[in-house]
């Protein structure tokens, strides 16, 4: 099957003003097929919007690419210049972003920007943006309008139509539901699914929302330090955790708990990326601690159709 | 447009009232040929240094509907002396008959909006040391003196937008390049390196091949500090999202500089262009006062003040050929109030 994106060892690396640099991202394997979602979960500062900007090839000026490879569409386009790989941009990968109200510029009106974003001329450019906007559930007054005088749901609807007015393969959506209250997110996550179905789409979602992210998507990766420590299918994330990360996120989750319950959460946190822990990342907070966990970084171990990385489903060592 | 209109009339009254001050010098500088009742170049050797003639109503205790002056005595030639002649009055005529010219390039005519016909003379500011009326010649004079700081302005903000958003967008080497290049020019004198850049061109060019030169060499000189402080703002600019977003759909680089950042400035911009505009009205007049601005017999502010400077007889007895300053002072003045209110109204904390 075509494989829409796959990214192969990536590494990247974040050169701080002063001091070493530093590995942000150690070794990040993924791979989304035609019309599938993954969903990429997390906690903050595990390194997915730097994965979701690497693939865009748009990090920051002090993060570096250091290995691996970026393939779009069994392309690899980890070698393109410049020039050559803003084709690719919108057209083939686009990207919708965290904070709409910021991501869309406040002195043009919502119909220019949209407009903007379609590659080549061609007459019916206003038609096809009118009609994109009418298809993520806007009104075409929207058009004419200033992004300041539009909701923040309807903002990112803006930016879904920006994203998809060239049809591209592959969305990558950096948490596109986390600056809106609730009833909006619902209102955006189903129209990201509808929109997938309708236009063949493929996504990779990211979130720190674990059910969001079983809600949503086929394929869930669990990130932590930079590193993917488990890939399973939804059903598989939700009912039978392998990496006591996952086990511990999940069982954090609402709808787990009876009346009366406490809170849970996972004591300590993620881990600095300047001084990471020797051995497993996450051992610190590891309730099956061994004695390889201290001193070993647990590899890529096969389980089904997923992955994980942990010392409790054999020695397999990272190279 | 109509609203800022509204806005800039409300915050500050002054700088309204510039405005409009500013679009009428614009619009007769436009309608010079038409306004002054001589051409810039007819000379009355016999009228030279005439004091004003001013126009009247009231002879011999009654009213006259139309206005008139008297005609004008030449007491002593030599000393130009000159007195009001009662006995011969000339009424002021719309579309009065006067020597034939072109307008716009195209229209001939001999009719002038206002003049005396063929018998009398009116001069509303005096004449110069020829003769020629220096009321025609400041109406002439302006269209140097208005247009140098528009299009000066409009040439070197572009450079400046340019040079500026381009070195802050792409950083590094060009960025160090681009900025070392606008220290070497900033580094220079403004007035030293306005005369250097004069005198490498040959002195003998023609009015409009002059006037172009002025206005290269001005812009040439003014962009540097615009850019500077341009590159500053893109930098911190090109730090919002909505030009990542931009990015992440493909859009070149040129485009996210000209159509994301740059406007994103132009609330500075406009301010610091108008508030830029003087600069380049006295730079002509100053390079005219040295004589190496637009030649006689074509008038612009600064050459007609340039007779005026050492010459201590018309400093006392002619001041109205001071004139051309009082304009250069009203114009500046002018623009620097406009721009204050355009700063203000722009900002949009003090909305």
């Amino acid at each position: 099957m075509e494989k829409m994106l796959e990214i192969k060892k990536l590494e990247v690396s974040f050169r701080p003003a002063v001091g070493e640099s530093v590995k942000i991202l150690r070794g990040v394997n993924l791979s989304v097929g035609k019309n599938e979602s993954l969903a990429l979960a997390g906690e903050s500062g595990s390194g997915k919007t730097v994965t979701a900007r690497a693939v865009m090839k748009l990090l920051p000026n002090n993060m570096n690419f250091e290995k691996g490879e970026i393939l779009i569409r069994d392309r690899n386009v980890m070698n393109l210049k410049e020039q050559e790989f803003r084709k690719i941009r919108g057209k083939d990968v686009s990207m919708i972003f965290q904070e709409p109200s910021s991501y869309l510029n406040p002195v043009f009106t919502a119909g220019s920007q949209v407009l903007e974003a379609v590659k080549g001329d061609g007459p019916g450019r206003k038609e096809r943006t009118i009609k994109l906007l009418n298809e993520v559930g806007l009104k075409e007054n929207v058009f004419y309008q200033y992004p300041h005088q539009l909701s923040g749901g309807m903002q990112q609807r803006v930016m879904i139509a920006m994203a998809l007015i060239n049809n591209p393969g592959l969305l990558i959506a950096d948490e596109p539901t986390t600056a809106l209250d609730v009833t909006t997110a619902y209102g955006i996550v189903e129209l990201l699914k509808e929109m997938m179905e309708k236009h063949g789409l493929s996504m990779l979602f990211i979130t720190h929302d674990i059910s969001l992210a079983v809600n949503f998507a086929n394929m869930i990766a669990v990130m932590y330090a930079g590193r993917i420590v488990e890939l399973a299918g939804a059903g598989e994330i939700l009912n039978s955790p392998l990496h006591p990360y996952t086990e511990m996120l999940v069982s954090c989750l609402p709808e787990k708990y009876k009346s009366g319950d406490k809170i849970k959460t996972i004591e300590g946190k993620v881990p600095d990326f300047r001084d990471l822990p020797k051995g497993c990342s996450f051992h610190p907070r590891c309730p099956y601690k061994k004695e390889i966990c201290l001193r070993e970084e647990p590899g890529e171990m096969k389980r089904g159709e997923g992955i994980v990385r942990c010392f409790k489903y054999g020695d397999f060592v990272e190279a | 447009m109509k609203k800022f209109l509204k806005r800039l009339k409300h915050a500050n009254r002054i700088s309204f009232i510039s405005l409009w001050f500013l679009l009428f010098l614009y619009l007769i500088a436009f309608l010079a040929d038409f306004i002054s009742p001589y051409p810039y170049d007819l000379q009355n050797r016999e009228y030279a240094l005439c004091p004003p003639t001013a126009p009247r109503v009231f002879h011999d205790g009654r009213v006259s509907l139309r206005p008139f002056v008297y005609g004008i005595e030449i007491v002593n030639p030599a000393f130009q002396e000159y007195a009001a002649d009662t006995s011969r009055i000339y009424p002021i005529r719309l579309f009065a008959k006067g020597t034939e010219r072109t307008l716009a390039g195209f229209l001939k005519t001999d009719r002038y909006l206002f003049g005396t016909g063929d018998e009398g003379k009116i001069f509303l500011f005096g004449t110069d040391l020829h003769g020629r009326d220096v009321f025609s010649r400041v109406l002439h004079g302006a269209r140097i003196s208005l247009s140098i700081g528009i299009i000066g302005v409009s040439i070197s903000f572009i450079l400046g937008l340019l040079v500026g958003g381009v070195s802050g967008y792409f950083g590094g080497k060009t960025d160090v390049f681009l900025m070392r290049m606008v220290e070497i020019i900033m580094m220079f004198p403004f007035f030293y390196l306005m005369l250097a850049l004069r005198a490498a061109f040959p002195p003998n060019l023609s009015s409009v091949q002059v006037y172009f030169l002025i206005v290269v060499i001005l812009s040439l000189i003014g962009w540097a500090s615009l850019a500077r402080i341009i590159r500053g703002m893109v930098l911190s600019l090109k730090e919002e999202e909505y030009v990542l977003a931009a990015r992440s759909l493909g859009l070149s680089s040129f485009r996210v500089i000209t159509r994301h950042i740059l406007p994103g400035t132009f609330s500075y911009t406009v301010t610091a262009l108008t508030l830029s505009v003087p600069g380049y009205i006295l730079g002509e007049s100053a390079l005219s006062l040295l004589g190496l601005g637009i030649q006689e017999p074509y008038p612009s502010w600064g050459n007609m003040l340039s007779v005026t400077v050492g010459n201590l007889r018309i400093l006392t007895g002619a001041p109205w050929m001071m004139i051309p300053g009082l304009f250069i002072f009203l114009t500046v003045i002018a623009f620097n109030f406009l721009g204050d209110g355009i700063r203000n109204v722009a900002d949009p904390k003090n909305w």
